[in-house]
């Protein structure tokens, strides 16, 4: 009965020990060094999806190694793949960083037609707003609202401007700090696709955040 | 005897296992961050994306405890993108 005890025991523990994502480990040195490199360069911020793929890949090829030699070509796929966009991201980061601009955009914020009203159907989008400017408390952005192309220029632009003061004014009302954040419309000015169908224009009127 | 058992079973199964691993499976988690990082285009939304996919990667191959290392730091990187 002790001796099955024991085997239990053991048994179980060794089931329950999970080896760590261990990304320091030797075999990813090189792999480590390049995606170091393109974060130094400011990729996270410049070339935001190759360092992310770099970095997800480099984790999975720290569980791959970590299980020995069982997956010998993943392991070597993954740590290529992990150099290869990490290369890439320093490549980008070097050439125009600076003009980089984040962008989130806030899908499902409609306002009443020609109004800078916001509908009731806007509410858990600008809510869920509000509590990532909360978590994310560090970073200032610029409210920033578009309209599509029907109207003249001058109205849209005005449009536009109250539409985006309309939704800093629920981003403020519901606690978020004024001083983090500005407004400004767009109008027409920069369209995302052809104005030329509805369902283009309905991606052209949009709302975004634009992280200063 | 017996009873020293199933107490230690019990606490070696339960121990590394988080209250939201246990009520929530990894597909659900993975929806979870793709919906709150819905239009976030920025470096931690990314990486928390892939992450997820490849902790469904690994639960397809039935790799539970990579999947939810992978699951834990891709919520890390939501929480860290503002999302969760």
């Amino acid at each position: 009965m002790r001796v099955l005890f024991l085997t239990l025991i053991t048994a179980l523990l060794s089931a329950c020990v999970v080896a760590p994502l261990d990304i320091q480990r030797g075999e990813l040195s090189e792999a480590r060094v390049l995606v170091a490199k393109s974060k130094a360069a400011g990729a996270e911020r410049c070339a935001p999806e190759q360092q992310a793929t770099a970095v997800a890949m480099l984790y999975m090829a720290a569980h791959e190694y970590s299980e020995g030699d069982v997956h010998p070509e993943e392991q070597r796929e993954l740590v290529e793949g992990s150099m290869k966009a990490a290369k890439e991201a320093y490549r980008v980061a070097r050439k125009g960083c600076s003009k980089k601009v984040e962008i989130i955009t806030l899908e499902g914020v409609y306002f009443e037609t020609n109004s800078d009203k916001l509908t009731h159907e806007s509410v858990a989008t600008l809510d869920g707003a509000v509590a990532t400017l909360k978590r994310r408390s560090s970073i200032s952005v610029e409210v920033a609202a578009h309209t599509d192309s029907r109207g003249s220029a001058v109205y849209n632009l005005d449009l536009s401007n109250r539409r985006a003061s309309s939704v800093m004014a629920y981003l403020t009302e519901h606690g978020v700090d004024a001083g983090r954040l500005s407004s400004k419309g767009y109008g027409e000015s920069s369209p995302v696709t052809d104005n030329g169908s509805a369902e283009g224009r309905a991606k052209n009127r949009r709302v975004e955040l634009r992280i200063q | 005897m017996l009873r020293w058992l199933m107490l230690t079973i019990l606490i070696l199964v339960a121990s590394p296992v988080s209250a939201t691993s246990i009520f929530t499976g990894i597909e659900e988690r993975t929806k979870t961050i793709y919906s709150d990082l819905k239009g976030d285009n920025s470096y931690h939304a990314h990486l928390a994306r892939k992450l997820a996919v490849y902790a469904g990667v690994e639960k397809g191959q039935s790799d539970i405890s990579a999947a939810r290392q992978l699951m834990d730091l891709a919520e890390e990187h939501a929480r860290k993108a503002g999302g969760q």
